[in-house]
């Protein structure tokens, strides 16, 4: 079963759920090896998606950690240099299985150590455009060469996204910056290969057609293109820039709209530690960086009703005192109050209410579950409840990567009762992702926290009174905020 | 002997890759028989060699002396996977390797054909493996499927490139022992010596043994075997009407925009498989940067 987690590589399980029950329904024999062939299949989804995808990547970093002049010379003598590069590269869907390798790269459960941190490094690790290319780009977009656009200009990238790459300058008007540039033609090739569900289906391992996954296909397309329109990503960031504006940990770099358009965004510049870095801060560090990111998902969600899909470590910036800030706002979910309430219900009559029924109820009515499944609600909840398990009750609590795991397995778990019965509906899918990456996040830096009386804090239906110290200070500045601002959304 | 009598094909990305990583060298002393600035480079880059590799497959096939050649001396049946692999590094020798390597490799076939000989039992003709009108019918199959594969399904190459390729891989067949005269050098030569040696080919049962191995390879494995219903339809779509007839393969929907995307994405995955085996991006990456070198300079 823990290989079998591990075709969550698009961030969803649902797919390896219906994967699951499939099988159950329908047994195959593949030549005398279906045995070995079922074992092995969670771990080939991984692999076709991810394997080459990644290492195909993945390998970028070690040739640029090569030292000094001869690193620059590789760096330059491996650079994309012209739009048929682009395609060569990142064509015939070589550019969606980069998609779906980042958006697995920090699901931890069935991935050896090996595996993980090879797709740790995806994040940074795309070839990088020539400098020629990438100017190019930027003077097709504002018009004029970024020598022209900008007063200052760093013609070598600082950090490579999945389908572009960041390149620091000053504005004209002297503000520091941080560009990212989209790879010329990616988005046409990324659109045109994600029409071809049949063959995402196959990469996805799986071959017959089901509800489930092509709810899955869709959820991952929609996001996936509007990713490729960097308008959308400068809107989204700028909502959530404007939503925590004067926060006390939370930090949102802002959107310089002159200098954003579709193939090019513009931010703020910053610095600040990477996540690889707080291995090597205290422990009361990383449990106040925790709660920084644990406040920013919740509130993000049940207040601004987004939800940024991408919780990936690369995506933060850590300043000490849990001062956060956050990165990368391409791949951000909005729920309707209508998606959201069911939710919140469920939370309420599980967590609060302690009213099994009211929690069944909830899940039938956001499509968790069928209505009619012949189990008892005592068993529901049985199985449910460990997605809850770290608010159900008040007291400090350890995070630690065997719970993320724990949470990841139990989703695909098939000998579950309530595997045949439960399903994902598509606006949904994504919050799957709070399971496998916001956990897995918090594990890894083992934080501890009353994360129950933080919740309560945050929770609509409770607005619990300040938890903690962070807690205090951002009750002060709630306060201070007009009127109705929290409700952005 | 039957088709179920050959090993299973698990494995088979691996074996390629591996003997393909090891034999793109890491400092070369020259640059081979080919060079970074050749065509033949290009083209064994290009995303549509697996079309390419099974099309000349079974056009090869289909000399029923050549293929009496494999079937009764190599051991094709009990490891083909481990043949195939051979053969992929045998290529990769010639067209990256240092001159020396690739020649030491060509002499060590040439060692090997020179046992190889026998009685073909469906024409009741004699071969000899050596014989330099078997070998070229192998090489002029290789060479055309490279340039109708990269033409379907790759990025298309010049009329005065694929000249130029024909061109180039005259020594390909010199290295392996046919005369240089006997070898077509352009790509009308190419097609006239192909049409001249049609009256000899037929669809033995061993070529079909051989090929329907070769299309639905047992003990794939199932990701990769997925996307192997894509390389076989298109290496057949790419085939020339008179082989597909031999063969009795129905004729092939006419290659859409759509389907031609379709089968470029399969190809796309397979090589992204591909490049996740051991050492593959590295030897890639080796490549490219001689290529780039070379048009620098």
């Amino acid at each position: 079963m823990k290989k079998l987690a591990a075709a969550v590589t698009i961030g969803a399980g649902i797919a390896a759920l219906a994967l699951l029950r499939r099988r159950i329904g329908r047994p195959r024999v593949a030549r005398g090896r279906a045995a070995r062939l079922r074992l092995a299949r969670g771990r080939a989804a991984l692999q076709l998606a991810v394997r080459g995808g990644v290492r195909y990547a993945g390998s970028a970093p070690r040739i640029f950690a090569a030292a000094g002049e001869h690193r620059q010379q590789l760096r330059n003598d491996l650079a994309l240099q012209t739009a048929e590069d682009v395609a060569t590269t990142l064509g015939a869907m070589k550019g969606v299985l980069m998609k779906i390798g980042q958006m697995a790269s920090y699901v931890d459960d069935g991935l050896s150590p090996a595996v993980r941190r090879t797709l740790s490094r995806l994040q940074d690790s795309v070839p990088p455009m020539s400098a020629e290319l990438a100017a190019g780009v930027v003077a097709e977009e504002l018009g004029m060469p970024p020598e022209q656009a900008f007063a200052r200009w760093d013609p070598d990238p600082i950090a490579a996204a999945s389908i572009g790459q960041v390149h620091r300058a000053i504005t004209l008007d002297g503000r520091a910056v941080a560009v990212k540039v989209q790879y010329p033609g990616i988005a046409e090739t990324i659109a045109a290969d994600l029409q071809n569900v049949a063959l995402l289906r196959r990469m996805l391992r799986i071959t017959a057609p089901s509800q489930d996954v092509d709810s899955l296909i869709g959820e991952l397309r929609d996001r996936v293109l509007e990713e490729l329109d960097y308008r959308r990503e400068a809107d989204n960031q700028r909502l959530l820039a404007a939503h925590y504006d004067g926060h006390p940990t939370i930090h949102i770099p802002g959107i310089i709209s002159e200098l954003s358009t579709r193939r090019v965004v513009t931010s703020e510049l910053a610095d600040g530690a990477r996540f690889a870095e707080l291995a090597g801060w205290s422990q009361q560090e990383r449990d106040l960086a925790a709660e920084t990111i644990y406040r920013f998902t919740f509130r993000s969600l049940y207040e601004a009703h987004a939800f940024n899909g991408d919780p990936h470590p690369g995506n933060y910036l850590f300043h000490g005192g849990g001062r956060v800030t956050f990165l990368d706002f391409g791949l951000v979910k909005h729920f309707t109050p209508g998606e959201l309430q069911p939710l919140m219900d469920m939370v309420r009559y599980l967590c609060v209410d302690d009213d099994p029924e009211g929690f069944r109820a909830s899940m039938v009515e956001a499509g968790f579950l069928r209505p009619d499944a012949p189990l008892s609600t005592e068993t529901v909840v049985e199985h449910m409840a460990v997605f809850y398990d770290t608010v159900r009750r008040p007291g400090a609590l350890t995070m630690t990567g065997d719970y993320a795991s724990a949470v990841v397995r139990r989703f695909f778990d098939v000998r579950s009762p309530l595997a045949r019965y439960v399903s994902v509906p598509r606006s949904y899918v994504i919050l799957q992702r709070i399971n496998l990456g916001l956990f897995a996040v918090l594990g890894e830096l083992t934080a501890t926290a009353d994360w129950r009386a933080i919740a309560e804090e945050i929770w609509p239906f409770v607005q619990g009174p300040p938890a903690t110290p962070m807690g205090e200070a951002e009750a002060a500045w709630r306060a201070s905020r007009p009127a109705g601002h929290e409700r952005v959304a | 002997m039957t088709a179920d009598s050959y090993a299973m094909a698990e494995n088979l990305v691996a074996r390629s890759a591996a003997a393909y990583a090891s034999s793109v060298p890491e400092n070369p002393a020259d640059d081979g028989f080919f060079g970074p600035a050749s065509v033949a480079w290009r083209l064994s880059n290009d995303l549509s060699a697996p079309v390419a590799g099974l099309r000349s497959l079974l056009i090869q096939a289909l000399h029923p002396l050549a293929m009496a050649g494999v079937d009764q001396h190599s051991d094709w049946r009990q490891d083909p996977v481990g043949r195939l692999a051979a053969t992929s590094g045998y290529l990769t020798t010639i067209s990256f390797g240092e001159r020396a390597a690739a020649e030491r490799a060509a002499a060590r076939v040439r060692r090997i054909h020179e046992h190889v000989s026998g009685v073909d039992t469906v024409t009741g003709r004699r071969y000899a493996a050596g014989d330099p009108a078997l070998l070229l019918w192998v090489h002029a199959a290789l060479v055309e499927s490279g340039i109708v594969a990269a033409e379907l399904f790759g990025t298309p190459l010049s009329r005065s490139d694929s000249d130029r390729y024909v061109a180039e891989m005259v020594v390909a067949a010199e290295l392996v022992g046919v005369p240089r005269a006997m070898v077509p050098a352009s790509l009308d030569e190419l097609g006239a010596y192909i049409s001249s040696v049609r009256p000899e080919l037929r669809c033995t049962p061993a070529a079909r043994e051989s090929m329907d191995y070769l299309l639905d390879p047992p003990g794939l494995d199932e990701d990769v075997a997925d996307i192997w219903q894509d390389v076989r339809e298109a290496a057949i779509g790419a085939l020339p009407a008179w082989a597909r007839e031999m063969y009795g393969y129905s004729a092939p929907q006419s290659l859409t925009d759509h389907r031609r995307a379709e089968i470029r994405q399969a190809l796309g995955v397979l090589d992204t498989v591909y490049l996740g085996e051991p050492g593959v991006l590295e030897a890639r990456q080796r490549i490219t940067l001689r290529m780039r070198a070379a048009r620098r300079a």
